[in-house]
């Protein structure tokens, strides 16, 4: 703000930072020697996510992995879900018609007040269970058999707990679309009212307008804010553990909780979030800088 | 365009409608008889927690301990199979009820507050359970009394038979509860509570892991809980059914071989790393 | 135009409504489930010989309410001290802020509370309550940074230009001339991020901190009362975001009619 920022050299306030740092890390590390009571054991870490199976002599993946792909599956679905149900209530929230914009709004305001372990509460127990129940989802999936469960296998991991999945996945999209929905909006709103006069003048109704002329501008300011919904997503994804789906915190919990290794586990969980949710911020970045230089 | 948009609203709230009206099935729980369901389907369903040894995740990532043990054998003599449903404990008791799992074995102690909600069978394990102090806080105590105050802070596991037992015989004490059993002896370890308080042989072990934070100041253990299958209300065929399983496996000492392979020897300790 | 008659408007969005609620209603009968109602008000005020005594939920709403407002202070300050040390010509300072904001936000709260209250708290003599309000305001902290940085960028050059030709010093442009105006339009999304940190401050449960969620899992876990006690804690917390949203449209009606003057 106040002068060139890029500058490379080493101002007074660079010296001064790093002289706090170099204490702080100093002190951090001579307190972990003297007051921590822990034996550190990182060895067991690699064999949670692979092991050689003596019996078979073949190497199989392990809770960690497992884990890792539970989420990773989940959070694409969860996208795809949001994505679509985010847009519809983005354009029923700008819908002139009052009935139909309260209903996206009270949807909205819910999601964002309610704390989430209620949200899947309510959703979970008294509306998807009944429903999968009554659909018989569990039972379908436990009946498959050979190329079709190997494809349901990939698509959405174990078939015993695949209604689980279905229904974790559903609710966590439904979470996420609320956030979704209000980035659209404003993304939609952004796009100034002479581009809808212009094509109303042009005889274009609502919808057309919309699809042809608003969405595609948009969609240049959306992107970016929806990415960071994304890296939301993938951290929310831990509170599905309470139903049973067993993503990376749920099987990082049950690792700590048979090894009794606490930090190794938990560490190694952060850097796995963290290098799922850190690739997505620099595709992000990279996104929104393409955007400003097209927009020049 | 005023027919138009009042119809597209009209179709929203008749979508919505008949979406909701389909979603709502007949009860099911009214008649509901567990054990043919079970037989049935020829899969029995059961929710587990994660609570070494009772039910725990081996190096290999298979479910194992002495609740899977059970389960399995009381699937046998049904002739069905078993599927386990690892679930956190703040969902099991909601999953149960949703009809998520049939049958909730997991170490899960009788009180008549819980008895409120759910119906448990016959007991078929008393836990033992026995209190490690910290050697910071409360050095040198040799009587239970002494930690049956106030100012004592005791960590147990949140929902466990320990915490049960704590709140049971020690009320004055303050309890604190987490989520895993590490994360309880990592509290006592860094100075943070009094006393923790699990179930036996593990104490006595973390004592003499360690040594100079640990240690065992009463001997002799809690009195014993009493931990039962849990079920949804309503099935007396189904009480029956696993009330009498467990009195002929009581009688026929499965149940304490198990008991004894479990919590008493460690042939099991290599399915955990180190 | 009868379309915009808001009366047929207000049928359709209640009987809607209403139709979602019975839904629900319907879908929790077919479980099973059997409502004990009456053994909620226990846990929130106690009769005991003609004195009214607060409840451990209600004990649990003034924690949360304690450890909220102590974290949004501190998460002000990180978010300020951040959005500045981003803005600043210092590469290492800029480096500092930009490592603090990634880390923060790729990782979930969850495994930041347990290494700072399992691993760091010890290491920095940090008892259950400080570990918990300062992983709280770390992480908001990283949130609030950018909408700080977005609030201090919104401010025109211009005005940073003038100030100078003033004579003002850096301190004191920050103070009168830049802040003043950032905070207006930080406002809004920082209220967003205020209702967030109050839903996560549920988070420190897992480490014992006895706020409104601790209570709630504690008497559940004794009761098995799940639905009862969750829908009770559920409407204190809606109880609070709400009233903190109607506060802040409130103060920003008032600083636009300011502004207007």
């Amino acid at each position: 703000m106040f002068e060139n920022p890029t500058q490379r050299r080493l101002g007074w306030l660079d010296v001064v930072l790093i002289c706090v740092l170099l204490l702080g890390v100093a002190w951090i590390i001579y307190r972990v020697e003297t007051r921590l009571v822990y034996n550190w054991n990182w060895g067991m870490i690699p064999g949670y996510f692979w092991f050689l199976d003596p019996i078979t002599g073949q190497w199989r993946s392990n809770m960690l992995l497992q884990g890792l792909l539970t989420t990773i599956r989940m959070t694409i679905w969860a996208s795809i879900i949001a994505l679509i149900v985010g847009t519809l209530m983005a354009i029923a929230r700008i819908s002139p018609l009052p009935s139909v914009a309260w209903l996206a709004r009270t949807y909205v305001e819910l999601v964002r007040n309610l704390p989430p372990l209620v949200f899947i509460f309510i959703f979970f127990f008294f509306l998807s269970t009944p429903i999968s129940n009554q659909l018989g989802l569990a039972d379908w999936a436990r009946a498959l058999e050979g190329t079709q469960r190997s494809i349901v296998t990939f698509l959405f991991g174990p078939p015993n707990l695949f209604a689980n999945f279905i229904t974790g996945t559903i609710c966590l999209a439904l979470f996420e679309a609320a956030y979704v929905t209000e980035i659209i909006r404003a993304g939609i709103q952004n796009v100034g009212r002479g581009q809808w006069e212009a094509s109303t003048a042009l005889g274009l109704n609502r919808w057309r307008t919309l699809r042809l002329v608003i969405l595609p501008q948009a969609i240049r300011r959306i992107l970016p804010p929806l990415t960071g919904q994304m890296i939301s997503l993938i951290k929310d994804s831990s509170i599905v553990s309470l139903i049973s789906v067993q993503e990376l915190t749920f099987t990082g919990q049950q690792i700590s909780v048979a090894t009794r290794r606490v930090f190794e586990v938990w560490l190694t969980v952060a850097a796995l979030y963290f290098v799922l949710c850190f690739s997505l911020s620099i595709v992000s970045r990279r996104l929104e800088a393409r955007f400003r230089r097209a927009d020049r | 365009m005023f027919h138009r948009r009042s119809m597209i609203a009209a179709a929203i709230a008749g979508v919505m409608l008949g979406g909701v009206t389909a979603a709502v099935p007949a009860p099911v729980h009214a008649q509901e008889n567990l054990i043919d369901s079970i037989v049935q389907r020829g899969v029995m369903r059961v929710g587990v927690g994660n609570f070494v040894p009772w039910v725990f995740r081996s190096k290999t990532g298979d479910i194992v301990g002495f609740e899977v043990d059970v389960a399995t054998k009381l699937a046998e003599d049904m002739g069905v199979q078993v599927e386990f449903v690892p679930t956190v404990w703040d969902g099991m008791i909601p999953a149960l009820l949703a009809g998520n799992f049939d049958v909730v074995i997991s170490g899960m102690s009788i009180t008549p507050q819980r008895n409120l909600r759910v119906n448990f069978t016959t007991p078929y394990a008393s836990s033992g359970n026995m209190l490690a102090a910290s050697v910071q806080r409360m050095p040198d105590r040799a009587s239970l009394d002494d930690f049956n105050d106030r100012s004592v802070i005791i960590a147990a596991v949140r929902g466990s038979t320990a915490a049960a037992a704590v709140q049971a015989q020690l009320p004055r004490a303050r309890l604190i509860q987490f989520d895993a059993e590490a994360d309880v002896l990592q509290e006592v370890l860094n100075g943070n509570a009094d006393a923790l308080v699990a179930s036996v042989p593990k104490p006595g072990r973390d004592a003499a892991t360690f040594p100079d934070q640990l240690y065992i100041p009463v001997r002799e253990t809690f009195r014993g809980t009493l931990e039962a299958f849990a079920l949804r209300k309503g099935d007396a065929d189904a009480l029956n059914f696993f009330n009498n399983w467990i009195l002929v496996n009581v009688a026929n000492g499965f149940l304490e071989e198990r008991w004894d392979y479990w919590f008493v020897g460690q042939d099991w300790a290599d399915l955990v790393p180190e | 135009m009868a379309r915009h008659n808001p009366f047929v408007h207000l049928a359709i969005y209640a009987s809607v409504m209403a139709l979602i609620v019975w839904g629900v209603y319907q879908g929790a009968v077919s479980t099973g489930y059997r409502w004990q109602w009456h053994r909620v008000p226990q846990y929130l005020f106690e009769w005991d010989d003609g004195t009214l005594y607060r409840g451990v939920l209600i004990d649990g709403l003034i924690v949360t309410l304690q450890i909220s407002a102590a974290a949004f202070v501190l998460m002000l300050v990180f978010g300020l001290v951040t959005a500045i040390l981003d803005g600043s010509p210092s590469f290492v300072g800029r480096a500092i802020a930009r490592t603090y904001v990634e880390v923060i936000r790729n990782t979930p709260l969850l495994v930041q509370l347990y290494v700072i209250y399992f691993a760091l708290s010890p290491v920095l003599g940090l008892d259950r309550m400080s570990a918990a309000i300062l992983t709280l305001a770390l992480f908001e902290g990283a949130y609030a940074a950018e909408i700080f940085r977005a609030g201090l960028q919104a401010v025109p050059r211009g005005q940073v230009e003038a100030a100078q030709a003033l004579g003002l010093s850096r301190f004191h442009i920050y103070r009168h001339v830049v802040l003043p105006q950032a905070f207006r339009l930080t406002l809004p999304p920082l209220t967003g991020q205020t209702v967030s940190l109050i839903k996560d401050s549920s988070i420190v449960s897992v480490i014992a901190v006895f706020d409104l969620t601790t209570e709630g899992r504690n008497i559940i876990s004794d009761t098995f009362l799940t639905f009862e006690i969750w829908f009770t804690v559920a409407l204190l917390y809606l109880m609070l975001t709400v009233t903190l949203s109607f506060a802040v449209t409130g103060l920003e009606h008032r600083m636009q009619r300011t502004v207007a003057r």
